[in-house]
């Protein structure tokens, strides 16, 4: 049995960094081959890393939340499997794998006798050299036994089907990332979305003066700050709003820290920062936190730790007069609210039909935990403060 | 002169031009790939300017007259008079010129853009890099490739004053034999400076820290270079502090091993780090999607060789070519008193990891070409794994052990056996047929030599 130390790979164009998101075996565990060992996330995607070997995981070196350097051990495996680097090029793991020692020993690797030009093919038709059978004295592997593996071996899945024609574009990054939580949130979650209308006349008479205090002071006043303040107030009288699902527990998480997330549209697609502790700020203070978590958001610089931890998310569509819709949540989170442009609409009011500034509101929750009297309601409280801004405070 | 965000392009950026970056540079270049290569001083770097190519120049120079010497016996007449160093010195410059040249050219023709100056990282993909004092030119790369080398590291109780205490390669520049010298170190570098001074006629020490010349060598290869460099008249003084000694030489020369040459780079501004001031690269020599690193500035034996055999492999991968550098043995050549090579384990290194190893050697007193050559001091030591198994380790000493040594690289490399080298024609009569006969040895057949008793 040997120790293989797994090093973090370059999980992302040439990242520094990654957090682990979740370790996805226990220490003891046997793992095979490819098998997903643990989770990590950057700032740009979440990654599962598979074992290089098959083994036993002997020791983890990080904590879930550690941030990592690439590069540093990760994990050790202990194994028999002589790891080798492959050429393959289907992971991340693959292509850039523990950096092995190329002075070693010759006997260090006495078990693989090929020569350099059966090396060089075995490179070339991805075949590792520990997996094929010798056929020559004391097991040396030639050219012909990597051949017949490589045409032996199960093909790489079965072949896709030939591609229609049309640009394509690999999907990856962000927009994978995207992808894969709109997809198991549509499939797993019961969304029922309520839609209402705010009179906002009062709420952007507020902004404004706010916006024109912060600029004389030469300071920001992001319009998404009231919104943001409206929420935590809301999510703070109605608590299972800021809760997720711990579905393999069968379990509702009542969350401590109202930290919400702020839907913002990138290059690369969406992204969600989240402002922490949304309510225990004055509004100055929200309003930097705001500013800063969108905009590093928008200019691709958001660190780890910006885009973790959020209980709730917040999506403005305003700015490109949005009007009303349906959102998707975002699990493990159990609701969305969506606010649109405020226009003017005519409006009933005793009677008469008024020219109303008007904004549009659409609120989605998981109906699995809260049902549609809770919806009203928190949706209420919400309408309450947008349409009394006083109460967000100055 | 302010550039500001004036920049070129720079499809394949490699920094240094020594062995590892020119070869590199070259490979690339044929693969397709436009290639612009940034040297802060020669073409060829350390080896070809002031390290492998002018040492072996003094030492083959120094070894002439030991070999005429060996004949003596055998009638030749005792050399009179003083090496020529002037005469050397000449020879050496123009043999250095007529290699650089010859890289120069080569680069050329592969359509390489050499830039002379000092690079350094100001950005992911951005390199800055000064020309002259005032300068500075800016390249956006898509891939690096850092081959930087090293220099001679210091120590610090004898810091080199360019003069009389110096580094080794200002040791292959003397005009005159210092009529005494201390050399300062156990490695080949000291040892070979050592050998070829004692050889040109000054008194040499040789002041080493531990009790053992070439410590990461075979054992029996520090024995026989230690008697070596005595017969040829090295005062080879172990467990030795050498700042007293060096008081009273005329020349001093310290080879206390190679620092990489990472400092001035800023790795921090490309993302890059080096733990323990090298870098760790895997198979195809990366440090992440779009750097590389070869050489010396990497972890492993500082050796052109090795440094070379890393530039062609980059160059395949950065030409989409499944590229890798998995040799699995590093040939060492030493021209000290005999010439010592070696490659592969050592049988310490074999019984450590616990590999049951079989040793056959053969003493070259018993091969013709080493008696008529008065050389029979050395000997041929293979590995192998287990009675018949393959070869997985060489030691020679004696002469040519640096040529033979790369038959036995080959053998490693193609997983010969002790079988297929007893079996293999060997010619007769050279040094090589050692091998031949060690292999013998090793399975308990030998023709040459009286047969071990079993015990």
């Amino acid at each position: 049995m040997a120790r293989f130390e797994f090093r973090l790979p370059d999980i992302g164009e040439g990242l520094a960094e990654a957090e682990v998101a979740k370790w996805l075996v226990a220490i003891g565990d046997h793992v095979n081959e490819d098998q997903p060992v643990v989770e990590m996330m950057t700032d740009k995607a979440t990654v599962e890393l598979p074992s290089p070997g098959l083994g036993v995981i002997v020791e983890q070196l990080a904590a879930e939340g550690d941030v990592v350097k690439t590069g540093s051990v990760l994990y050790v495996l202990e194994t028999d499997a002589r790891i080798e680097i492959g050429n393959s090029g289907h992971t991340p793991v693959v292509t850039r794998e523990e950096p092995q020692d190329a002075d070693a020993p010759a006997a260090a690797s006495a078990g693989v006798l090929a020569p350099p030009a059966v090396r060089k093919l075995a490179r070339e038709l991805g075949v590792d050299l520990a997996r094929v059978k010798g056929g020559g004295p004391g097991g040396r592997i030639s050219a012909e036994d990597v051949k017949s593996h490589a045409s032996g071996a199960p093909a790489p899945a079965a072949a896709p089907a030939p591609a229609a024609p049309g640009t394509r574009i690999k999907l990856r990054g962000v927009q994978k990332r995207m992808a894969e939580t709109m997809a198991l949130s549509a499939r797993t979650i019961p969304h029922v979305t309520g839609f209402h209308e705010l009179d906002a006349g009062a709420f952007a008479e507020h902004a404004s003066r706010l916006r024109a205090d912060a600029e004389s002071k030469g300071t920001r006043f992001p319009f998404d700050t009231l919104l943001v303040r409206a929420v935590a107030m809301a999510l703070r009288k109605h608590p299972i709003f800021n809760a997720s699902i711990d579905e393999e527990r069968g379990e509702i998480v009542m969350h401590e820290n109202i930290n919400i997330g702020i839907a913002t549209a990138t290059r690369d697609g969406l992204i969600v920062p989240v402002v922490k502790n949304a309510d225990a700020m004055g509004l100055d203070e929200l309003a930097v936190a705001v500013g800063r978590v969108t905009t590093a958001a928008r200019d691709g610089k958001s660190s780890v730790s910006d885009l973790q931890g959020g209980t709730f998310t917040l999506s403005n569509t305003g700015a490109w007069r949005g009007g009303l819709g349906t959102s998707l949540i975002r699990p493990p989170e159990v609701a969305i609210v969506a606010f649109g442009r405020i226009e003017e609409k005519a409006v009933v009011r005793d009677g008469k039909v008024l020219a109303r500034p008007v904004m549009p509101m659409s609120l989605t929750f998981d109906h699995r935990i809260i049902d549609g009297e809770a919806g009203l309601s928190f949706a209420l409280t919400v309408r309450g403060v947008i349409e009394d801004p006083e109460q967000l405070g100055a | 002169m302010v550039a500001g965000d004036q920049s070129d392009p720079a499809d394949c950026l490699i920094l240094g031009a020594g062995p590892g970056g020119y070869v590199a540079a070259l490979r690339a270049a044929q693969l397709g790939r436009s290639v612009t290569l940034v040297e802060r001083g020669q073409i060829g770097g350390v080896c070809l300017n002031e390290g492998c190519i002018p040492s072996k120049h003094l030492a083959r120079f120094a070894a002439a007259k030991s070999a005429a010497e060996r004949f003596a016996p055998s009638g030749m007449p005792a050399f009179s008079g003083q090496p020529d160093m002037a005469a050397f010195q000449r020879s050496r410059a123009a043999a250095v010129s007529t290699l650089v040249k010859g890289v120069s050219t080569l680069l050329e023709a592969a359509g390489v853009t050499v830039v002379a100056g000092t690079a350094r990282f100001v950005g992911r993909t951005r390199v800055c890099v000064e020309i002259g004092e005032e300068s500075v030119r800016y390249f956006d790369f898509k891939d690096v490739v850092i081959a930087t080398g090293s220099r001679a590291a210091v120590l610090a109780a004898l810091p080199f004053d360019g003069e009389r205490v110096v580094e080794p390669s200002r040791a292959l520049e003397w005009n005159q034999v210092p009529s005494s010298l201390l050399v300062v170190g156990d490695d080949y570098i000291a040892l070979e400076i050592a050998v070829a001074y004692a050889r040109l006629g000054s008194a040499v020490k040789l002041s080493a820290p531990g009790e053992r010349l070439l410590p990461d060598f075979d054992r029996d290869l520090s024995s026989a270079v230690m008697r070596g460099a005595r017969a040829a008249g090295v005062e080879v003084l172990m467990s030795s502090d050498p700042t007293p000694i060096a008081a009273n030489a005329e020349r001093v020369v310290v080879s206390a091993g190679r620092r990489p040459n990472l400092e001035g780079l800023d790795l921090q501004a490309a993302g890059l780090a080096a733990p323990n001031g090298l870098f760790k690269v895997d198979a195809q020599l990366r440090l992440d999607r779009h750097a590389f690193a070869i050489g010396d500035v990497t972890d492993g034996l500082p050796l052109a060789h090795r440094a070379m055999m890393q530039g062609r492999a980059v160059g395949d991968v950065l030409g989409g070519k499944a590229g890798g550098f998995d040799s699995q043995a590093m040939p060492r050549a030493v021209f000290a008193e005999p010439e010592i090579a070696a490659v592969g384990v050592t049988e310490a290194e074999a019984q450590a990891s616990g590999i049951e190893v079989v040793i056959g050697r053969f003493p070259l007193a018993a091969l013709g070409r080493a008696v008529v050559e008065a050389a029979t001091a050395g000997f041929a030591k293979l590995v192998f794994a287990g009675e018949g198994g393959a070869v997985i380790g060489a030691h020679l000493a004696g002469p040519s052990s640096t040529e033979l040594v790369a038959e036995m690289a080959l053998a490693i490399e193609m997983g010969a056996t002790a079988e297929d080298l007893a079996l293999t024609v060997h010619a007769h009569p050279t040094f090589a047929e050692s091998l031949m006969e060690a292999a013998e040895v090793s399975l308990g057949r030998p023709i040459h030599v009286r047969r071990a008793a079993k015990n």
